[in-house]
């Protein structure tokens, strides 16, 4: 699906990412988590094709960004980012429109309405989509445009991909549950998450890999029982803890202060 | 609302008309009790019953202004609409950041100076020397004000709106000199140009304002939907599959070559590009695929109206319309600033 092999990013010589190897497969989710200033949004970034041509190529299905289709490559993958920006002064029904730009030339097709309406719904805005955006609080603007990032890439495609960079920020427990709900169904029908949290135990609970870094590096990669151990955590944290199961779902449960 | 858009454009070609029309109907000269209609028919069959004066009036000075204030109009409210998508910020209008000033001194410049420069550029550029030194000035101040105003695609509108004001006065200093330098002849061309006016119109000048203006428009008009998503910041525009650095190359040329065009063929006529959006945004909030089609025609009718007004308000002179223009946009700019106090 995606294959990227010695990722570094340095910023005024200060190295921030340094010889990152990915690669995800189709239908997986992966959560990369990490402390403060552990390069993970850069990660993401790189991975997203934001910060313009890497030195080493970054594959998404066998070809380059540079190789695809500007036009169709919207299509197969959308990216929510962190920051967003503040002053939109259009209606909640406008900005999640945005997200089927690359579907219609200059007038909305029923398709385009129908994806709009699902993927407001699938994140609870569907009452708010004659607001005004600026009017919003800040965890309903996250649900936006994360419904405008679902609106994107509901079409046919097979092996869709999506990169989040926390997109859990903000929101109440409800809504963080339904995100990775939403979330773990796209994976399920063959499609990709690349996802940045901060909460380990939601990742523990959802997350089919973790990728675990500091300081611009992996720490590990594999599943979540074998990266959530008492050792790895304690250290890469700096904090202590106790992981035990999940009496619930017999995930790995972490707890810190202990 | 976007399914609407259609109507809107029809209604307002419809105001625009009857507007185009009601203006060839006022001005200081009074036909002989023909009609328009009847004047156009003996043109057309060549009857000598109507008087030449008649025919000249309206076909050689009426008719074409009416025409220049349409596409004045449209071009410089079209231009300020894609500055305002560019910049994030409905300050952003060739005037106040200073791309009006640039094209002036630029025009001033080879207005007072040509004759020197003459000999070392192609002959084929003579005609339209001011014209494409215009358009240099303001592409050169439009590079500058977005160097110093914008950095990782977020624009300081401060910065901007000083950069503006920089501008304004390094062209007005250079404008004073060179009227001190100027010859009699030179000084009317001028003062002409700094006030602004439509009186220069011909049908020579609106066929090169037309040709440019669609040039310009068909590239421009349908980039409402890439203004939209760059408000949503430049990185999440292009996972939108929106060509960001491509589309702000085209829009700076672009706007350049209005702007100057404009300001070679019509001097300085200011605000244009900020009233017009400002109405638009008030009607239908910032959704640029509605107010950037909606500002080519609402600029027309604007600026069509403003000048039916300047040449009929004080008979038999007429005020220059930059005058009429500033005594418009001045307040709707104050009203800007109280509004985004916060934001600045």
């Amino acid at each position: 699906m995606l294959e990227a092999c010695k990722i570094s990013y340095s910023h005024k010589k200060f190295s921030i990412l340094e010889n990152i190897d990915v690669s995800v497969n189709y239908g997986e989710l992966l959560v990369i988590v990490g402390p403060n200033g552990a390069g993970k949004s850069t990660l993401l970034s790189m991975l997203a094709n934001e910060m313009g041509q890497s030195e080493e190529p970054i594959y998404f299905k066998k070809k380059t960004f540079e190789e695809w289709d500007q036009k169709i490559l919207p299509q197969h993958k959308a990216k929510f980012s962190q920051q967003n920006s503040n002053d939109i002064p259009l209606t909640v029904n406008d900005v999640v429109m945005m997200g089927r730009y690359p579907y219609f030339n200059s007038v909305p097709q029923q398709s385009d309405i129908d994806a709009v309406m699902k993927s407001m719904a699938e994140t609870d805005v569907v009452a708010m989509k004659d607001r005004d955006y600026n009017t919003l609080s800040g965890g309903e603007r996250q649900r936006v445009h994360l419904a405008r990032v679902l609106a994107q890439l509901e079409n046919d495609i097979a092996h869709k991909l999506v990169f989040m960079d926390e997109p859990l920020n903000n929101l109440d427990i409800l809504h963080q549950h339904r995100i990775l709900h939403t979330l773990k169904n796209f994976t399920e029908l063959g499609n990709t998450a690349i996802v940045v949290l901060h909460d380990l135990n939601l990742a523990a609970q959802f997350a089919d890999q973790v990728l675990l870094l500091k300081k611009g590096k992996i720490v590990s990669h594999d599943k979540p029982e074998k990266v959530f151990t008492k050792e790895i955590i304690s250290k890469v944290y700096n904090f202590p803890c106790t992981i035990c199961l999940n009496p619930v779902n017999q995930n790995p449960l972490i707890i810190f202060g202990t | 609302m976007q399914n609407k858009l259609p109507l809107y454009i029809f209604l307002s070609l419809v105001l625009l008309l009857v507007l185009a029309a009601g203006a060839l109907y006022m001005g200081v000269y009074e036909f002989e009790k023909h009609s328009f209609f009847a004047i156009f028919q003996a043109i057309f069959n060549n009857d000598s019953s109507i008087p030449d004066s008649d025919k000249y009036v309206l076909l050689e000075l009426r008719l074409p202004r009416i025409v220049m204030s349409i596409l004045v109009g449209s071009a410089l409210a079209v231009s300020g609409t894609c500055l305002q998508g560019m910049f994030k910020n409905p300050l952003a209008s060739p005037d106040l950041i200073g791309i009006t000033s640039g094209a002036m001194l630029f025009a001033a410049v080879s207005i007072v100076l040509g004759s020197h420069f003459k000999p070392y550029i192609p002959e084929v550029f003579h005609f339209s020397m001011l014209s494409i030194a215009a358009f240099l000035g303001a592409l050169l101040t439009m590079t500058i004000v977005y160097r110093i105003s914008t950095s990782n695609g977020k624009t300081n509108v401060v910065v901007m709106l000083l950069s503006g004001v920089a501008i304004t006065a390094i062209s007005f200093a250079t404008t004073g000199f060179l009227i001190y330098l100027s010859k009699e002849e030179q000084l009317r061309d001028l003062t002409f140009w700094n006030l602004g006016s439509l009186g220069g119109a011909t049908w020579t000048k609106n066929a090169i304002l037309a040709a440019i203006i669609l040039i310009a428009f068909s590239f421009l008009i349908t980039k409402g939907k890439a203004l939209n998503a760059m408000m949503l910041g430049e990185r999440d525009a292009q996972h939108l599959g929106v060509p960001v650095e491509k589309i702000k190359k085209k829009i700076v040329v672009l706007t350049a070559l209005l702007v100057g065009t404009c300001v070679a063929f019509s001097g300085n006529i200011g605000f244009i590009g900020l009233i017009v959006p400002y109405i638009l945004r008030l009607l239908f909030k910032s959704n640029y695929h509605i107010i950037l089609p909606m500002s080519a025609i609402f600029g027309s009718i604007l600026l069509l109206t403003a000048d039916t007004i300047s040449r009929t308000i004080v008979p038999p002179s007429e005020i220059p319309i930059g005058i009429l223009t500033a005594f418009m946009g001045a307040p709707i700019f104050i009203a800007i600033l109280i509004r985004n106090k916060k934001s600045m």
